[in-house]
């Protein structure tokens, strides 16, 4: 990690939780093994930042079974300066980035929001949600989010507010992003403050829980989203134990992987580890596949026919005689070819 | 912009709807500005995808209206999203252009589709010219294509600069240049150059460029190009051969003529008119993987 200290204590991010990187993140299990474990499976990654990814990612993604992701609007790290770059980000959530997905043969969608840490920019704020309608009811845009609480300021309660009655209007679900800090009060408020404005829990994706929040959230009738990040967030061992304790329904994986130190392949991986502890091949369709196409799926935005059998046949697609992948460009390079043409 | 083509665009529409669909786009098509450019928006929400079906009298219409202007094979989608543009009011110059700059701005992919097909239809060409010559930059295929193929605006505003740019990127992508408007009359010498230079560059890689591209030199044949035709009629790929007969043919230009006396069969099959462009015309380009 290049940050030092004082950096990381001006700048609180991801790691900030973390216990100086002593836990091991990845160990035990090698690329063949899982391959051979959880071949055959797809998956769907509900809630993943590939603006911040390589290509390289998307081509070990779809390698790995992974169909299709959610990509939801969030902090980039860098701070937004101007309406412009929010409206850049967003077009790229929905644009660009939906492009180079289709690319490697992996469907893209999008959440949209304004996320809870730029809510505290109150002037710039306005003028998001002044754009925001132009955004939601786009073709791909599965949900409003990733919305809710970072510091749990009174701007961020009042841009989620805004943003829960913009998610009603539009009849899209919501998914929630519970704070690092604070985690369990932070869970508990966002709920309680949608199931005020009316919404549906069936509607309302809680993402980021762990073995505190996780009860409260199901009992209550919402989704629960897990993020697999190491260090700060769920590792996938613990994972497996909520699934045993729990079971399957309305739970969901996802890596939430971004600029941090994430890992784009924490559903295969946990699909993997799952297998090895004898979950059943039924629950983990339902934790890193079905589940969460059911839950965005209520935006009438997700058509499975677009990627269940995958999307490879695009590369050499036509549409009214034009291939889409030209300039030269190859989908899947022999990467361990000392030739290049 | 014409009422007829406003019309004839919603007889299009009225055919291909449900009354509830076409209920719902007359309501948002009558609506404030801000409710219309969300309808654009949520077209997809709210109508169905297919393929809209054009009769071939209403085809002729739209084309007699403005010409070269085509909706075949164009989505309901698509379709209604450039109806509703036609309908935004155009009156006040400086509300119009933020208008539609704002759906620019913030558009996915098929909206930007719907705005680029969309532009030979809208107010104040002048305003658009910049983002349509941007588009052809644009590594979006589907985007590319709604700017470069089947859409009148280049042709009419174009530069040159941005005209060549157009034809050579399509070559580029490997993209059917007989699907641009107005490729016969926009031909240039400076183009023919630049097409010469880049089949060298792809001749040294040991790639190809697509033998229907030649169509685009044959009035500005010189000693340089008839070099080129010498070299196409050398490989072994017959399309390359015909292409290099009948640019020369129709060229005039006595050192390339004297070329294809070298080839009979190929001379005779061009100047009895058996053989033409329209032959070498194909959607199904591959020229990055090298050919025999």
């Amino acid at each position: 990690m290049c940050l030092n200290h004082n950096e990381t204590t001006q700048n609180p991010s991801h790691f900030e939780d973390s216990d100086d990187g002593n836990t091991p993140a990845h160990t035990d299990i090698t690329w063949s093994e899982y391959n051979e474990l959880i071949k055959g499976m797809r998956f769907f990654d509900p809630h993943i930042h590939m603006v911040s990814r390589t290509t390289d990612d998307y081509q070990a993604m779809y390698q790995a079974g992974i169909v299709a992701l959610i990509e939801p609007a969030f902090w980039v790290g860098q701070p937004r300066t101007g309406l412009s770059s929010f409206k850049d980000y967003y077009s790229s959530l929905v644009g660009w980035e939906r492009f180079r997905s289709s690319q490697f043969g992996i469907k893209h969608y999008c959440t949209m929001g304004l996320n809870s840490r730029e809510a505290n920019n109150e002037p710039l704020a306005e003028q998001v949600m002044e754009i925001l309608p132009l955004y939601i009811y786009k073709e791909g845009v599965v949900g409003i989010g990733e919305i809710g609480f970072d510091d749990q300021t009174p701007a961020e309660e009042k841009y989620y507010r805004l943003q829960l009655e913009l998610a009603k209007k539009a009849n899209l679900p919501v998914q929630i992003h519970t704070p690092h800090r604070d985690k369990k009060k932070g869970t508990e408020r966002s709920m309680a403050i949608a199931l005020e404005h009316g919404l549906d829990p069936s509607w309302v994706i809680v993402d980021h829980n762990n073995e505190e929040t996780v009860k409260s959230v199901l009992d209550k009738g919402f989704w629960a989203g897990f993020t697999i990040y190491p260090f700060t967030k769920m590792g996938n061992e613990r994972m497996v134990k909520v699934v045993e304790q729990y079971g399957p329904e309305r739970i969901m994986i996802n890596s939430a992987a971004d600029w941090g130190i994430s890992d784009p392949l924490a559903i295969p991986k946990t699909a993997a580890l799952m297998k090895m502890r004898g979950i059943t091949n039924e629950s983990i369709k339902l934790v890193t596949y079905q589940n969460a196409i059911d839950a965005f799926g209520k935006s009438g935005q997700i058509d499975v026919t677009d990627f269940e059998d995958g999307m490879e046949s695009d590369h050499s697609a036509k549409f009214h005689g034009n291939s889409i992948l030209r300039g030269g460009q190859q989908p899947a390079p022999a990467k361990n070819s000392l030739l290049i043409q | 912009m014409s009422d007829v083509i406003q019309q004839k665009i919603r007889e299009v529409i009225s055919q291909n709807t449900s009354p509830s669909e076409s209920d719902w786009l007359t309501q948002k098509g009558s609506s404030d500005p801000l409710e219309l450019m969300t309808a654009f928006v949520a077209s997809p929400r709210n109508l169905h995808k297919k393929i809209i079906t054009v009769t071939p009298e209403q085809a002729w219409e739209l084309n007699a209206e403005i010409a070269g202007f085509s909706v075949n094979d164009w989505s309901l989608v698509r379709l209604s999203r450039v109806w509703l543009l036609t309908q935004l009011d155009s009156s006040d110059k400086e509300t119009y252009v933020k208008n539609i700059s704002t759906l620019f701005d913030t558009a996915e992919m098929n909206e930007l589709v719907a705005l680029y097909s969309a532009l030979p239809l809208l107010s104040y060409p002048d305003e658009w010219l910049f983002r349509a010559t941007d588009a052809v930059r644009s590594n979006m295929g589907f985007v590319f294509d709604a700017i470069a193929l089947h859409n009148p605006f280049p042709a009419r505003y174009f530069s040159e600069q941005a005209w060549n740019q157009l034809v050579l990127k399509t070559i580029f992508n490997d993209k059917p240049i007989h699907f641009i408007e107005g490729l016969e009359s926009r031909r240039n010498e400076d183009l023919a150059m630049i097409l010469s230079d880049f089949a060298h560059e792809r001749w040294a890689a040991g790639r190809s460029v697509a033998p229907q591209v030649w169509r685009l030199v044959s009035n500005f044949m010189n000693d340089i190009i008839a070099g080129d035709m010498q070299h196409l009629l050398q490989s072994r790929y017959v399309p390359n051969q015909q292409a290099a007969a009948i640019a020369s043919f129709e060229s005039g230009y006595k050192p390339a003529i004297e070329l294809i006396s070298n080839y009979p069969e190929l001379q005779k099959s061009v100047a009895s008119g058996k053989l033409t462009w329209t032959d070498l015309e194909t959607t199904d380009l591959n020229t990055y993987v090298p050919q025999p």
